[in-house]
């Protein structure tokens, strides 16, 4: 199970740096057909600023940032913005995940659809790449038992 | 110019695998952190002069970054882990 760290410039660097580490992730993201990067990437390094979080500040005051259950909803999220873009292109009347058409809808050229399509999708993208990598971790730093399940467990077999 | 950066990343990159060696054989476990996170650190510094060699600096520096971040991130994990034997 993930402690608190008792040493004042772990948690204070952590806290300062925190912030800058996601805005930088959400560049990568917003900028993703400009450079380098893009969902993936980008929800791998907002995922690390709560990994980060967790390591530094220990499991009961990550749990209040970002939940398991949080985790679950968001990373469901993040594939239904995906999902949802393609179907909407399929409802539209044309390829799974073909933004073209969707200018009708957003009243932009083509070209401009399909960079604003490409962007929402890798907006689903990185939430969910974000929520699943720090659901792994979470899981895997608690060896799967999370404090109040032990409770339970404990005073089931009383 | 980019001579002068491809002989600099060369001899940096000669450096990284006597890192590599103090990685695999050094003696305890303190020796290979500190010898992974030199490693990340040169792996930074030759993306940057591949970006100068290449006369592509500005996408160079976002990979930089990120590896910089995800080095720190690694090396904060496996002191603690160490800290207090097998608990993140």
């Amino acid at each position: 199970m993930t402690r608190v760290t008792d040493d004042i410039i772990i948690r204070a660097v952590a806290r300062v740096i925190m912030p800058f580490i996601q805005i930088y992730a959400l560049y990568v993201i917003m900028h993703g057909h400009h450079s380098p990067g893009g969902g993936f990437q980008g929800g791998v390094i907002l995922g690390a600023s709560f990994i980060l979080y967790l390591i530094t500040h220990g499991l009961e005051d990550a749990k209040k940032r970002m939940s398991e259950l949080k985790a679950g909803l968001f990373s469901s999220f993040g594939l239904l913005i995906y999902s949802g873009i393609g179907l909407l292109c399929l409802i539209m009347g044309s390829n799974y995940l073909d933004y073209g058409r969707l200018s009708t809808l957003l009243k932009v050229i083509p070209a401009q659809a399909r960079s604003l399509g490409i962007l929402g999708v890798e907006i689903g993208v990185g939430i969910a790449v974000m929520a699943v990598m720090f659901s792994i971790f979470f899981d895997i730093s608690t060896g799967g038992v999370v404090p109040e399940d032990e409770q339970e467990l404990e005073t089931g077999d009383e | 110019m980019s001579n002068f950066f491809l002989y600099l990343g060369m001899g940096l990159f000669t450096l990284v695998f006597l890192c590599l060696y103090r990685g695999v054989f050094g003696p305890g476990v303190l020796n290979r952190i500190a010898a992974i996170s030199a490693i990340g650190t040169k792996t930074l510094v030759i993306l940057l002069i591949m970006g100068f060699i290449y006369h592509r600096v500005d996408m160079f520096v976002d990979i930089s970054m990120v590896y910089a971040l995800l080095n720190f991130i690694g090396t904060i994990a496996a002191a603690k882990y160490l800290e207090n034997g097998g608990e993140i």
